[in-house]
């Protein structure tokens, strides 16, 4: 912990530069957003939906280079991330991921199926949708892509297929957006397993990051109770992962941004 | 197909020339800028001009030293009478692109390149993890949709490594528990602390002023901060450094796939380059703002994936000192563009083909508008310029009485740094000889005095903090 606010090092961003007595308090944003989430009417279960929502608030991690969203009450909001999965009959579940970030003015839209099974290993094809809302050239970009028999990642892009990797098949391969459920039913294996376990990532359904590692780092009380675990491996930098005691990721720290759980509604179970 | 190649020149942002696998860095992966070294030559002896981001900038868009551009740090301002590359090139039959980072303070880039990508605002110094991948989409979507009759240049700015910053400002004031004992990382898979770890301490003040001392002038909050480090936070201060290096070589590995796919990569010229370097514990130091190779010496690689623009291909060529500001002239040696006259920097393009002709002896480099380095083939001489007692803010040099304190490391016997032969008598002929090469260098400059309030307020600030370590020894 830090002496400041009590948050944990990973998460905790209300210090030096970004504290002004003027300025937007990281803390107060987080707890805020948490809190709006746990105490009010976000959580949201019936069990009837057959699709289940996680919105996440995304805060930058410091405070210079961000542009900040419209909202005044949520100053340090830069974008949000919207997770929706719904189970089809056949045992696939089917993911659409909405990622925007006001700062690099990206806007992203994923579409991607997984297996019903703990790792959500990625099936069939995948689509991405980008636009930039910044005054460029680049306005909009789809690409495309599927798994060969042969392991391949292959990518479309305006008709430009590119491979973009060859998937080891001793060590799963997911989307990082499945990570959010991938880590809850894995929580155990993970705690228990001195060396943590491995798994292959495909970032934004393009990028394959081969060599990964989630390892269990510690249980916390504050801001509420949070189990972290931290995710590392070759060509990315480690980023920390606080499941709560409902099987949500309720906060997710990288480099330069923090995902908090604002709001979910239907029920995964 | 145009008979002047496309040009596509890829910058990282504080990526040192040893970090790079296929330099036989062994704890780091760069498949891919180590495709670029098998398709082309690498400079073994390639210098930023200045090691900080907008001025090392400024010589890649001008092809001047610092002292020239107006942009002597971060904070400067391009002079606006000096025309940039793009400027150049759009009047000149190219059709001249940027994406990513620019940080060159002065010059509009939206005035003097079509951009694909600059950030919904526009990108400043750091913010990898937010607009990399963002500018590689807007490459993409360009490389596979390009049919202009006119050869494109089109630069890409990547911000990786740079977001090394933020891990490091992520320090200040918080306790960061050892990463090993959290389990995150083993010990076996840090790599070790530098041969240099531990340094000379006699430098010029200059270097004390802005880098050592408790108020120092560039993040002295930092300082503060690994002050308390151990020997595991620096390792893992290195370890992280790769996997960002990771991070954007696997950008450029998307761009180079698909530019392999479309009929532009046969005649496609590619030039790799990075603005400065990073400090990463050696010297116990952290960032760049400093003379030491880790923060100056940077990769530079001519390459092309095709047969279309002829380079000697999976080349070391060790031999030529090579300089941020030989990007512009290299630049417009390929796509037939006359440079305008004064530029410092000279074409790299003979060397590239393998041809000899005549070269620089030594390389120059500023730093911090008083510091300044000659490299040459055996010494590496260090000094600063002392501030003038009445600021003129015209850029100083060539002023042998105005210089201070020396550092003078034989590069030979010693790679690292780690002894300063400056106060050593044996070594005065050496001083004297890599002072004159300093002095003649600066003489063929064209230094311009600097106008704009904001950097004249950086000079007097820092001045004034230099002229009382000067009187006072603190």
């Amino acid at each position: 912990m830090n002496d400041n606010n009590g948050l944990h090092w990973s998460f905790d961003y209300n210090y030096g530069a970004q504290r002004t007595e003027t300025g937007p308090d990281f803390a107060h944003e987080l707890i805020k957003t948490l809190r709006g989430h746990y105490t009010e009417s976000g959580v949201s279960q019936t069990g009837a939906e057959r699709t289940t929502t996680q919105v996440y608030n995304v805060l930058p991690n410091f405070w210079r280079g961000y542009r900040r969203g419209d909202e005044q009450d949520a100053l340090l909001r830069i974008g949000a991330a919207v997770i929706e999965r719904r189970k089809s009959n056949d045992d696939i579940w089917e993911y659409s991921v909405r990622y925007q970030n006001t700062t690099s003015g990206e806007d992203m839209r994923l579409a991607f199926c997984c297996g019903d099974e703990y790792y959500r290993p990625l099936k069939g094809e995948w689509l991405v949708e980008a636009r930039n809302s910044g005054n460029d050239a680049y306005s909009e970009l789809t690409y495309d892509g599927y798994l060969t028999s042969s392991a391949e990642i292959r990518l479309r892009i305006n008709s430009t297929e590119i491979v973009a990797g060859t998937v080891n098949s001793s060590v799963p391969m997911t989307c990082n957006w499945a990570l959010f459920d991938v880590i809850p039913p894995l929580a155990q294996t993970i705690q228990k397993s001195d060396d943590g376990v491995n798994i292959a990532l495909l970032d934004d359904l393009a990028q394959l990051r081969p060599k990964n590692r989630l390892g269990f780092l510690e249980s916390i009380q504050t801001p509420i109770p949070l189990d972290g675990y931290y995710l590392y491996g070759v060509g990315s930098l480690p980023s920390y992962w606080w499941l709560d005691a409902h099987g949500d990721i309720a906060i997710v720290s990288s480099t330069f941004e923090t995902l908090v759980l604002k709001e979910k509604t239907g029920d995964s179970s | 197909m145009s008979k002047h190649p496309n040009i596509l020149f890829i910058n990282t942002d504080q990526h040192s020339w040893n970090a790079l696998s296929a330099y036989g860095n062994p704890h780091l992966h760069t498949p891919n800028i180590d495709r670029l070294h098998r398709n082309g030559t690498s400079f073994s002896k390639s210098y930023c001009s200045d090691p900080v981001c907008a001025a090392a900038r400024s010589s890649w868009a001008t092809g001047l030293y610092t002292s020239e551009t107006g942009v002597p740090f971060n904070g400067g301002h391009l002079h606006p009478e000096i025309p940039d590359l793009g400027q150049l090139l759009n009047a000149n039959g190219y059709k001249a692109f940027h994406c990513g980072k620019w940080h060159v303070p002065g010059r509009n880039v939206r005035e003097s390149f079509e951009t694909l990508y600059y950030g919904q605002r526009d990108i400043g110094a750091g913010g990898a993890a937010y607009y990399d991948s963002a500018s590689t989409h807007a490459v993409a979507n360009f490389l596979t949709t390009y049919d202009a009759d006119e050869p494109f240049y089109l630069q890409i700015g990547y911000i990786d490594p740079h977001d090394v910053c933020e891990y490091l400002h992520n320090h200040e004031e918080k306790c960061i528990p050892n990463p090993v004992e959290q389990g995150i990382v083993s010990e076996d898979a840090l790599p070790p602390l530098p041969e240099n770890f531990n340094y000379d301490e006699r430098e010029t003040v200059l270097h004390r002023v802005c880098r050592r001392v408790d108020d120092a002038l560039i993040h002295a909050p930092i300082l503060k901060a690994v002050r308390r480090w151990d020997e595991l936070q620096w390792r893992y201060l290195i370890w992280n450094y790769y996997r960002f290096i990771e991070k954007v070589d696997a950008e450029i590995g998307r761009v180079l796939a698909l530019l392999q796919q479309t009929s532009l990569h046969e005649n496609t010229l590619i030039i790799f380059s990075a603005d400065h370097g990073e400090a990463c514990g050696s010297h116990q130091m952290f960032q760049k703002f400093t003379l030491y190779e880790e923060s100056v010496r940077v990769p530079f690689i001519v390459a092309c994936l095709g047969d279309g623009v002829w380079v000697e291909k999976n080349w070391f060529d060790e031999t030529h000192f090579v300089s941020g500001v030989d990007v512009f002239p290299t630049v417009c040696d390929y796509a037939g563009v006359e440079a305008p006259e004064g530029l410092q920097g000279m074409s790299v393009r003979p060397l590239a083909e393998g041809k000899e002709i005549p070269w620089r002896e030594a390389a120059y480099i500023e730093s911090n508008y008083w510091g300044r380095a000659i490299i040459t083939d055996r010494y590496k001489y260090v000094t600063e310029y002392q501030p003038k007692a009445v600021e003129d803010f015209l850029p100083p040099g060539p002023d042998a009485e105005q210089l201070g304190v020396s550092q003078l490391f034989d590069r030979h016997e010693d790679p690292w740094e780690t002894v300063n032969l400056a106060g050593e008598a044996a070594y005065n002929e050496t001083i004297k000889a890599c002072r004159e090469k300093l002095l003649a260098q600066e003489a063929e400059l064209h230094r311009r005095r600097i106008v704009h309030p904001n950097p004249q307020r950086v000079i007097s600030n820092w001045g004034e903090r230099l002229r009382a370590y000067w009187k006072h020894g603190r």
